[in-house]
């Protein structure tokens, strides 16, 4: 992708809409693969990973232009390898990090070279760490990933486990429908949901399109290999290759990232709130 | 007659009384938004009651929920585009869904009320066919391969016919962040820098959903391209690497590079753009500047780290082998190699500092005549020229910016010796602009190429993967 930036479009944005400010430049720190952003609405603030300078950057939430980052985690004692996604709980004021067999938590207002106040790790958390999402509410963190040999899998740890501790709860198999969770997901607790976007089978001729992509709502309360109460896509959808989402509770939307259209899809879903 | 059959006899008529009324209103005031003439006839009828009304609503661009208005209508997309993602496997039988079928059971074929998407081309690099005379640019909104024809000057209020262009599932077009024309033959290589690890290679006569001629499995992340004739090499940069690989130009499938240069000495930094001085046989690479180290064996290979390529010599190390906590952001830079530099070789030279005005500096092109430098610097809304001997905190020689030259995020360069141009690939505004080699200041472009009328906006979303609203400004962010 040529242009690094965040653009930021009005809500009721629609076509070839003007972003209404766009934070961009050298003094950003931005880099161009940015796989996750959270907005933190209790202090205003918005993070992202940077993953080629192995970074958490985070801006103040009105931040335009060539602004720099209000905060920076970066540095030898931080074991951050490839920061590629991350969640957010604005009200215990952490930052969590999937980095494949582990998850790193820190301080939301942990900044320079601080190591991470916890870390879930070992054989007994089955992680294959690629995305997250944090349900501050129900004190849940939902782990999204891939193992090899076992597939595309949900995994359900208490909000505060560290160390090598077992999930309580493993979502995935045939009937789940987990087939290569695509990229950043979104947990909704006031309905228990958890909303993912799957890319579908990963083969040579699914690689930039698929009929098969689709926005899947499951339940924190959901264990073992359970479908999706709801699905959005599919054969019959408009997606062409799903990448994250985001909820609008408020107007009772989900947003969704779609690489292949390269646009961002609106959609009004009450059902889901 | 009951209380509530006059009611239901007077509302007919206090509606139409009031159509009247605000249809009189409008065409003496005129201006005024269909949305807002609907709404005031809703709170105009509505009253309290113990059963649902609708009180508000947002109403939809016309058409957003029928299958016509999802097409996007780009213009001219007969012929300007080979194949627009919109149209790839849908079914035409979709059509919007009312809230009875829409059941929790299955809402899967639900439409979204509303899609940003940028309707026209984004062009990313430019190069120039010169025996044909040819402008070849890449499209990183749409998917294509573009080739127009390179004396086309397009007013502003116009687009650019282009005279083919490549694009489609079949062609493994989608990021193309690098252009390569070859100049004995016409080949088009194009560069995938995201989601397709591909070189793409087409004849000059592709077009349309065509197979590449030929394919060259890449690392994860290439960016720029050079291709030395003389020695029959092709360079490609690799951003997430920090990384230069460097193949046989008649590479195909999965053969290995043959020469890899990586490593902390190289001080390659999310590297970009890539030129070949072929008479001093260097290259120049420009650098964004955030880096992290890697090292063989410092983790377990993961992730997207395919066996068959770990096993591939010249291959450079990823992720799964990056030292922990090694990332740093260092200022933009220029690198200077010799052509066969390898392993983890210091630069011979480095041009980096204030001085240079150097912002996300992308693109890179050499003028061997004049032994100068041209850089795309991508935030400076410029065009730097350094001498090709700089080095260090150097001011450029001359730099091409402002209003009247159309720059804006210039992500592509190239410099067209036959005809003593210089071609640039702005991405911040559907332009290519051509100007004289020499031009500096705030000097207006020879010819312009458009994907666009001036008057739209240019939303630059590329790959946006993750998206999060901000509910206190009620904004969705959208990252590339």
């Amino acid at each position: 992708m040529a242009h690094p930036q965040i653009a930021a479009f009005a809500r009721l944005a629609d076509g070839n809409a003007k972003p209404v400010r766009k934070i961009e430049g050298q003094k950003t720190l931005l880099g161009r693969t940015m796989h996750s952003i959270v907005y933190d609405e209790i202090h205003d603030e918005f993070v992202v990973p940077q993953q080629f300078g192995q970074a958490i950057l985070t801006f103040r939430g009105g931040a335009d232009g060539e602004e720099v980052p209000v905060r920076v985690i970066q540095g030898s004692l931080t074991q951050l390898r490839n920061p590629d996604r991350l969640g957010l709980d604005p009200v215990h004021n952490e930052i969590f990090v999937p980095q494949g067999n582990s998850v790193l938590v820190f301080s939301r207002e942990a900044k320079g070279n601080v190591a991470p106040i916890r870390v879930i790790k070992g054989p007994d958390t089955q992680l294959g760490a690629s995305a997250l999402a944090v349900d501050p509410v129900h004190d849940l963190l939902v782990v999204g990933g891939t193992v090899r040999g076992v597939g595309s899998r949900l995994l359900i740890f208490n909000r505060t486990d560290q160390g090598n501790v077992k999930p309580k709860a493993v979502i995935g198999g045939p009937k789940s429908g987990l087939a290569h969770i695509s990229g950043p997901f979104a947990v909704y607790p006031a309905k228990n949901e958890i909303i993912v976007s799957v890319r579908g089978s990963s083969n040579e001729s699914n690689e930039m399109s698929s009929d098969e992509c689709f926005v899947g709502v499951w339940s924190t309360q959901d264990n073992g290999d359970v479908p999706p109460r709801w699905t959005i896509g599919g054969p019959k959808g408009v997606l062409r290759m799903v990448r994250g989402v985001d909820l609008d509770p408020k107007n009772k939307s989900v947003i969704v990232t779609d690489k292949r259209l390269n646009a961002v899809l609106t959609f009004y879903f009450p059902e889901m709130f | 007659m009951s209380r509530s059959d006059r009611l239901r006899r007077t509302y007919p008529v206090v509606f139409l009384t009031l159509v009247a009324v605000i249809t009189g209103w409008v065409l003496v005031a005129g201006n005024v938004h269909l949305s807002g003439l609907i709404t005031a006839v809703h709170s105009a009828l509505h009253k309290p009651s113990d059963s649902a009304q609708l009180i508000s609503y947002d109403l939809l661009p016309a058409g957003a929920m029928d299958d016509e208005q999802c097409e996007g209508a780009p213009v001219n997309a007969g012929s300007a585009l080979a194949a627009d993602p919109l149209k790839e496997g849908i079914p035409n039988s979709l059509t919007a869904r009312s809230s009875a079928e829409t059941a929790p059971a299955d809402v899967s074929g639900k439409k979204p009320v509303r899609m940003i998407r940028d309707r026209y081309a984004s062009y990313s690099s430019v190069a120039v066919d010169p025996t044909n005379n040819e402008v070849v640019v890449t499209d990183e909104n749409l998917f294509n391969v573009l080739v127009y024809n390179r004396l086309d000057n397009t007013p502003p209020t116009a687009i650019t016919e282009p005279k083919r262009a490549i694009g489609g599932l079949k062609t493994k077009i989608e990021f193309q962040s690098g252009v390569y024309v070859d100049p004995k033959n016409g080949d088009i290589y194009a560069v995938n820098n995201d989601t397709v690890d591909t070189l793409v290679v087409f004849s000059r006569e592709a077009k349309g959903d065509v197979r590449p001629a030929r394919e060259v499995h890449t690392p994860h992340g290439t960016f720029g391209i050079a291709v030395d004739e003389e020695h029959q090499e092709l360079l490609l940069t690799v951003q997430h690497d920090s990384a230069v690989v460097t193949f046989e130009k008649t590479a195909t499938s999965e053969d290995a590079p043959i020469r890899l240069l990586q490593g902390e000495h190289t001080l390659l930094a999310d590297p970009h753009g890539m030129a070949l001085d072929t008479n001093d046989d260097l290259i120049f690479v420009t650098n964004h500047g955030s880096v992290h180290q890697v090292r063989a064996g410092a983790v377990a290979a993961s992730g997207r780290i395919r066996e068959s390529d770990l096993r591939k010599s010249n291959w450079p190390l990823g992720f799964s082998n990056a030292i922990p906590g090694s990332g740093k952001n260092l200022p933009p830079s220029i690198t200077v190699y010799p052509r066969t530099a390898s392993g983890d070789a210091a630069p011979l030279r480095v041009i980096q500092g204030p001085k240079t005005q150097m912002n996300w500096p992308t693109g890179i092109a050499y003028d061997p005549r004049s032994h100068e430098l041209f850089v795309a610097n991508d935030m400076g809304d410029s065009i730097l020229v350094f001498s090709a001997s700089a080095s260090g905190d150097v001011a450029p020689i001359r730099v091409l910016t402002g209003p009247k030259t159309l720059i804006k995020n210039p992500t592509g360069v190239y410099v067209d010796a036959n005809n003593d141009e210089l071609w640039v690939a702005n991405f911040g505004n559907h332009t290519a602009t051509a100007y004289k080699l020499t031009a500096a200041g705030d000097t207006a472009p020879q010819r312009v190429i458009r994907s666009a009328p001036r008057d739209q906006p240019t939303l630059s979303i590329g790959n946006p993967h993750p998206v999060a609203y901000d509910s206190k400004r009620e904004q969705l962010l959208v990252p590339n």
